[in-house]
Parts: structure tokens; C-alpha cells; sequence
């Protein structure tokens, strides 16, 4: 018998093919490593973000489901709660106990009941509706408040540059 | 690309150094000798030498790992790289013993390290991958077992040298193959514990459990390995700085591993005694999987308080990382973990109903305390069958009310407590059963502490329980007391009614119940009716007997008293009922009430 976060995966993976969710693609990078997925997840309509296809990659711990993955575009994305690098910052994806904004509560932490496809529709949520008090990138969550039409100005300019047209 | 041009330019170098010293000397030996004296040709030998080492360096890890993965090769250039430093680190307390062999069993021993990294990851990988394959099984083992014996001759041959030599830089050398054999150890032992799980076709519970063990006893081993050390270089040499970043991170692990098993322990612990197995009637209800690893509930499953099943192994290594429901986040040590006093409360807290009793006796009454609490008569209804018994003549009353006075307080206040004493003519024949605490007094409770007391959670359904257990082992205790006096009432030749009737009758009036303790508690009672017909000398004790009658029957049906919603009132004399329809059945309704509302609501 494999280990049970192996086991899980595969089950989530299965899950994921058999019912896909709208607007989301994932699943393991290569047949030998379950641990390490791709992702794929379309922009939700009628938000800045709309249209565009952005890829991710999530890495999940040995312990997985106990401990969380961890989620990174791997694209150019300009976001609240997105790092510059890609990190997602989002409370779900947050084992309880550590709380890098200080204002998560731990009924929206990380717990074994969460999966992927929860995690990626937080991030399509997420998307759709920026928590600008949690600045994982400043600039942004600023931009996002004061600034709305130069935010939606760089998002167009992102789905363009996700989708290969030229802006 | 770049390490092959590496390569070429080192070997052509090389080649150049020895064409031209063959070209200068002709000969061999003059041409090594003439090598060795120049500087720049032997340092083009010794970059030579490097290059050689990492090619076959490279060559083994081709044939031992195939190709690295991208977090592997991540791993390994990290960890060389602090490698690296201590090693320069260590190179400084041993200047003195600075030479080419020196250099030599150091990069050897990297090298070593690197194979032991590259093979722990690997492992590690076993529990990830979907395939492992036998060229997987045969490369492992055989590189395990290739270090193990390296890591022990090189172990021996370290240790042999610092025996014949004294203490030399062979003491670092023998105290890392110390270390690198606990790894080997480490790595072999989690390999079997794999390699057995990958066999099995269901899971294996009880993995994790013996790896924690493992983790814990090689990072004891490790600990142990590094402070003998420590103490051994600060004797000899100086200060093992480059030890130090290595021994903080093992002493780390080591305090991770054993807060995890004590977690563990805990978890264990908890589910086994808190949580009740899930019933297969339960698992088909539920959805039947466990939401932890998706997999389908067949057995070994705990139900939480909040109702929600998992594995229970699941739950176990769940709860070493969080003691709360993965579902509801229900914090399912909470019951366990308050204060003690509110615990309690919850424990002892009776069924909702009967919420504002009178203060019921405190568990260590003073002797005047238990007068009190004997005087005040019961206000619910006394069978009929007492009637004829009770009221003694006032002119007698009033001396047998003082020696009845006198002489329960002279009586042990504990027994008074819980189960009354009926007088102090008769000594106890058999022992007591032990009289448990009376429940705590609910009309002191708030609003709010009752609401928290009340509701389907375990902990308000065992509370509940537990006092009609407390309730029941009164009534037992009464039961007893009763045999006594009735042993006693023949030893003191008094003629005994045959009670049969009235018990009939009493069952008949005392509804369907069919509870043991209340079964218990009517039979008694007709028991106690026995000195009713008396005669000749018992005449005057039988007076007392019923004087002392109602106030005893008060606490003996104290149970129901607490029960009941009912508050005493203290004139102290006996208002005994005639009505045929009261008897103790009122009291015993409410209580079979109370165990059928309990009974339901623990099913809910």
C-alpha cells in the first residue's frame, strides 16, 4: 500500500477528472511524482481578470492532508494577495498556528477537510474579490483601493500577456 | 557542455604538465620528481585530481540514483554547501595536521555525506511514488548496505589510529562515521518500514507510530553522539564551532520527535477512552468516507462529540498537529482541559428538569448539619402503607424527638450524608457500600451555566448519567442499610410482618417501572414497614423506629427529592399522606422519566 497522502492525491486527481470544476485545471506534473502539480485557472468573469487562462503550481508536503500545499503562479500576476513571485497568500492555504498577517481566524485556516479543488476556488474567489488588508503585495492592494482603473489597466494587460495576444 | 570543456582543458593541462617534464627529463622518475618540485604543475595535478574524484563521484550517483530529481539536486547543493563550510571550519582546529591525506579522507568523507543525503531523499520518495520498481529495491539496498560497511571500516579504522596514535584529526574522522552509521541506520529502518507498507494491501495503522519511535531513538543516539563529542574536542583541542550548527539542528529534531510522540501518545490516548467507535449503523447514516484521506469507512472508526466519523488513524495523526475536529473545528480537548471545578459541575449536573431542587445536603456536613438535614419531613406523598405507622403519641414523641436528636448527632457524619443512619442501638453488620457525593447545589447556578450544562453534547449526557449512577448507588446503599436493620430487628427478636403484600400492592401502584433501583428502592421501603405490628418491650424502640421513620425515608428517597422539582419545607414533623393514589410512585415517575429523557437524548 502507498502512503495515505499518496493515496489521497490520487483519490483528489480522480475526483478532479471524473468532475471537473468550472474554469479550473489540475492535476500532477508527471506520472512518477504526485506531489508536485500543475494548474491551470481560468480568470472569473466579469472582474479585471476576466479571460485570462494563468498557470500555477502547487507542491504538496509529505503530511499532506494534514499539512497545507503550497501554491505559486507561474506567471506574471498582479494581485493583492498574490507575492510578486507567485506565492498565493490565502487563509485556507495557512496551517493554523501560523498567521503571517496577523487577522486570519482559524475557522478559515487549513484542516485535512480542504482539497484542491476548494483551494483553487478560493483563488478563482480570490481573483474576484482582492482582500486588500492582507498585502501580500502592497503596491497592488494599494493600487486596488485608490487606484481601480490602473489596477484593471496591468490585469488586462496580464490576461493578454496569459493568453499570448499583444497588447 | 561547460564541464566537459572543464574536463578537456584539465586533461589537456595535465597532459601538457607531463609532456613537458618527460620532454625536460626523458626519464620517469626524474620527471615525478621534477613535477613534485614545481608548484604550478603540481596544482595543475591536483585540479586534475578534483575533476578525476568528481567524475567517478558522478559515475556512482548514475549508478546508484539514475537521474536526480529537481528537489534533490536542491537538497544536495544545500546541504553541500554548509558541508563545505564546516569542513573549512574543522580545517582550521586541525592546521597543524594540514596534508594531501588530510584533504583527501575529507573529500572522501563529503562525498560519503552527499551519497547518505541523495539516499535518505530517495527513501523519503519511496512513500510519494506510485511505482517503485525492483532496479528501485536492488540500488537502495545495495547502496545502504555499501555505506553501512564503508561508514564501519573507516568507523574502525579511525578509531584503531586515535588508539595507537592518541587523539588526532582521526577523532573528527571516526566521530562523523559514528554519525553517518546512526543515519545509515535511520535510512535502512525506514526503507524496511516502507517496503513492508508497499507490500500490504491495506493500510498500515501503526507506520507512523513506529517511525516516530525510530526518529526518536536515532535522534537520542545523535544527541548522545554530539555532546560526547563536544566534550571530547573542548578537553583536547578547543571549541568545535563546526559541530555546532549540525548538533543545534539535531537537538531540534530531537525535541520535535519526542513532543511529537508525547502528541501522539496523547491522541491515542484520547481516542481511545473520549470517543466511542462508530457503529456500522453509523457508517451507513454518513456518507461511509473519511474526509481526512477519502477513502471509505469499513471499521476502525471514532465518532467525535460533534458527531462527525473519521479513521481512526486519520484522527490520530490528525490530532498530533491539532486537538480539533477537522470538520467543525470543535476543540475536542476542551471538556478535558477546563478547570476543574466547571468539570465538575458538568459531571454531577442531574437530568435539565428538576433545575431548582432545595439545596441538597454538602458532602461534609458538621453533626448539627445532619440533624437538620434528618429533621425536615418529606412534603411528597408517603405510601399509604406508612400511615398506620407514623405519628408517634405525643407524649412520647417529644422525649423520643430529643434521644432521636441526640443521637444522630452523634453519629458519623459521613454516613449521614448519603444514607441515614436509623439508630445507634444496632451496629453495622456488613460494610457499607462506599456513599457517593450528593449533587452540587443547581439553584446557586446562573442562567447561563445551566444553558452551557444542558444540550446534546457527550460531556452534558455523561454528567447526566453519571448522576443517576451517583442516584442509584444511594438507593443500593439504602437497600443495604435496610437488610441491616431488618438483621437486626431479628437479632432483637421483633416479630417481622410478611411484607409480600404490600410490596405487591406497592408494585402495582408504583406504575410499570421496571428499573432495577427503583425495583430496589419499593421493595425496601415495604422492608421497612416490618416493625409496624409491634409488641410487648420493642414497644418504646418501635416508637422511635417510626419517629425516625419519615425523616430517614426522606433521605432515602432523597434520590427523588433531588429529582423532583420540590422544595422541602423545614417544619420538622412528619406530614405523612394518606392518599391510596401517592405512594413513592410520583417520585419514582420522575425519575424513570428523567432516565428515559436522558436515555433519548444519548441516542440522539
Amino acid at each position: 500500500m502507498a502512503g495515505s497522502a499518496l493515496r489521497r492525491l490520487i483519490a483528489e486527481y480522480k475526483q478532479l477528472m471524473s468532475n471537473p470544476p468550472e474554469g479550473i485545471l489540475a492535476g500532477p506534473s508527471t506520472e512518477e511524482n504526485f506531489f508536485e502539480w500543475e494548474a491551470l485557472i481560468v480568470g472569473p468573469e466579469g472582474t479585471c481578470f476576466e479571460g485570462g487562462v494563468f498557470p500555477a503550481k502547487l507542491s504538496f508536503p509529505a503530511d499532506y492532508p494534514l499539512s497545507p500545499p503550497k501554491m505559486q503562479f507561474t506567471c506574471e500576476m498582479f494581485h493583492p494577495n498574490i507575492y510578486t513571485d507567485g506565492r498565493v497568500c490565502i487563509s485556507i492555504l495557512h496551517a493554523p498556528g501560523d498567521d503571517p498577517m496577523g487577522y486570519e481566524s482559524s475557522s478559515e485556516r487549513w484542516s485535512p477537510v480542504q482539497s484542491v479543488e476548494k483551494i483553487l476556488l478560493s483563488v478563482v474567489s480570490m481573483l474576484a474579490e482582492p482582500n486588500d488588508e492582507s498585502g501580500a503585495n502592497v503596491d497592488a492592494a494599494k493600487m486596488w483601493r485608490e487606484d481601480r482603473k490602473q489596477f484593471e489597466k496591468i490585469a488586462d494587460k496580464l490576461v493578454r500577456k496569459s493568453l499570448g495576444i499583444p497588447a | 557542455m561547460r564541464a566537459a570543456g572543464v574536463v578537456l582543458i584539465s586533461v589537456a593541462l595535465t597532459c601538457a604538465v607531463v609532456g613537458n617534464a618527460y620532454y625536460h627529463k626523458k626519464q620517469f622518475y626524474p620527471s615525478v620528481v621534477y613535477i613534485t618540485k614545481s608548484n604550478p604543475s603540481m596544482a595543475i595535478i591536483y585540479v586534475q585530481g578534483l575533476i578525476l574524484v568528481l567524475m567517478a563521484n558522478t559515475f556512482l550517483r548514475k549508478i546508484f540514483f539514475g537521474n536526480l530529481r529537481a528537489a534533490e539536486f536542491e537538497h544536495l547543493m544545500e546541504k553541500l554547501w554548509y558541508a563545505v563550510t564546516e569542513t573549512c571550519l574543522a580545517f582550521t582546529v586541525f592546521r597543524d595536521d594540514f596534508s594531501p591525506k588530510f584533504v583527501v579522507l575529507f573529500t572522501l568523507l563529503l562525498f560519503l555525506k552527499s551519497f547518505h543525503w541523495l539516499a535518505e531523499d530517495r527513501v523519503d520518495f519511496m512513500e510519494r511514488s506510485p511505482v517503485i520498481t525492483w532496479l528501485f529495491h536492488i540500488r537502495v539496498a545495495s547502496l545502504l548496505a555499501l555505506l553501512f560497511s564503508i561508514n564501519l571500516a573507516m568507523f574502525n579504522y579511525a578509531y584503531n589510529s586515535t588508539i595507537a596514535k592518541g587523539p588526532s584529526v582521526q577523532l573528527v574522522f571516526g566521530f562523523e562515521y559514528a554519525l553517518l552509521i546512526t543515519v545509515v541506520l535511520n535510512i535502512n529502518i525506514k526503507y524496511i518500514l516502507h517496503t513492508i507498507d508497499l507490500q500490504r494491501d491495506s493500510p498500515w495503522d501503526n507506520k507512523p507510530v513506529y517511525m516516530l519511535y525510530t526518529e526518536l531513538i536515532i535522534g537520542l543516539m545523535k544527541v548522545t553522539l554530539y555532546i560526547a563529542f563536544v566534550a571530547i574536542m573542548v578537553r583536547i583541542y578547543t571549541l568545535p564551532l563546526f559541530a555546532f550548527r549540525p548538533m543545534y539542528f539535531t537537538m531540534r529534531n530531537f525535541k520535535k520527535a519526542f513532543h511529537d510522540i508525547v502528541m501522539s501518545r496523547r491522541a491515542i490516548r484520547n481516542m481511545n477512552t473520549l470517543y466511542p467507535n462508530a457503529t456500522p449503523e453509523e457508517l451507513a447514516a454518513a456518507d461511509n468516507v473519511c474526509i481526512i484521506c477519502r477513502e471509505e469507512m469499513v471499521s476502525a472508526s471514532k465518532k467525535l462529540p460533534c458527531n462527525h466519523i473519521f479513521h481512526t488513524s486519520c484522527l490520530r495523526s490528525w490530532f498530533q498537529r491539532q486537538q480539533t475536529c477537522p470538520t467543525c473545528r470543535l476543540n475536542i480537548l476542551r471538556p478535558t482541559t477546563t478547570s476543574q471545578p466547571s468539570r465538575q459541575q458538568q459531571n454531577q449536573q442531574p437530568p435539565p428538569a428538576p433545575a431548582a431542587a432545595n439545596p441538597p445536603p454538602q458532602s461534609t456536613p458538621t453533626p448539627g448539619a445532619a440533624t437538620q438535614q434528618a429533621a425536615p419531613p418529606p412534603q411528597f406523598q408517603i405510601p399509604t402503607y406508612w400511615a398506620h405507622l407514623t405519628t408517634p403519641p405525643t407524649s412520647q414523641g417529644l422525649g423520643n424527638q430529643q434521644g432521636q436528636n441526640s443521637s444522630t448527632s452523634q453519629l458519623p457524619s459521613g454516613i449521614v450524608t448519603g444514607v441515614p443512619v436509623f439508630t445507634h442501638s444496632f451496629q453495622p453488620i456488613i460494610p457499607l457500600p462506599p456513599v457517593p457525593t450528593p449533587p452540587p447545589n443547581l439553584s446557586n447556578l446562573t442562567e447561563e451555566e445551566l444553558r452551557s450544562m444542558e444540550g446534546n453534547l457527550r460531556a452534558a449526557v455523561e454528567a447526566r448519567i453519571e448522576t443517576l449512577q451517583r442516584v442509584q448507588l444511594l438507593l443500593d446503599a439504602a437497600t443495604a442499610m435496610m437488610s441491616q436493620y431488618q438483621t437486626a430487628a431479628r437479632s432483637a427478636s421483633i416479630n417481622l410482618p410478611k411484607s409480600d403484600t404490600l410490596l405487591s400492592q406497592d408494585d402495582n401502584k408504583s406504575t410499570t417501572s421496571s428499573m432495577d433501583n427503583n425495583r430496589d428502592s419499593s421493595s425496601c421501603i415495604s422492608d421497612f414497614s416490618m416493625p409496624s405490628s409491634t409488641n410487648g418491650i420493642a414497644d418504646l424502640r418501635t416508637s422511635e423506629v417510626n419517629e425516625q421513620l419519615t425523616p430517614d425515608s426522606s433521605s432515602l428517597l432523597y434520590s427523588d427529592r433531588i429529582l423532583r422539582n420540590n422544595s422541602l419545607s423545614s417544619t420538622p414533623t412528619p406530614t405523612p399522606s394518606t392518599s391510596s393514589t401517592g405512594g413513592i410512585a410520583p417520585g419514582e415517575l420522575e425519575n424513570l422519566r428523567q432516565r428515559r429523557l436522558v436515555r433519548d437524548q444519548s441516542v440522539d
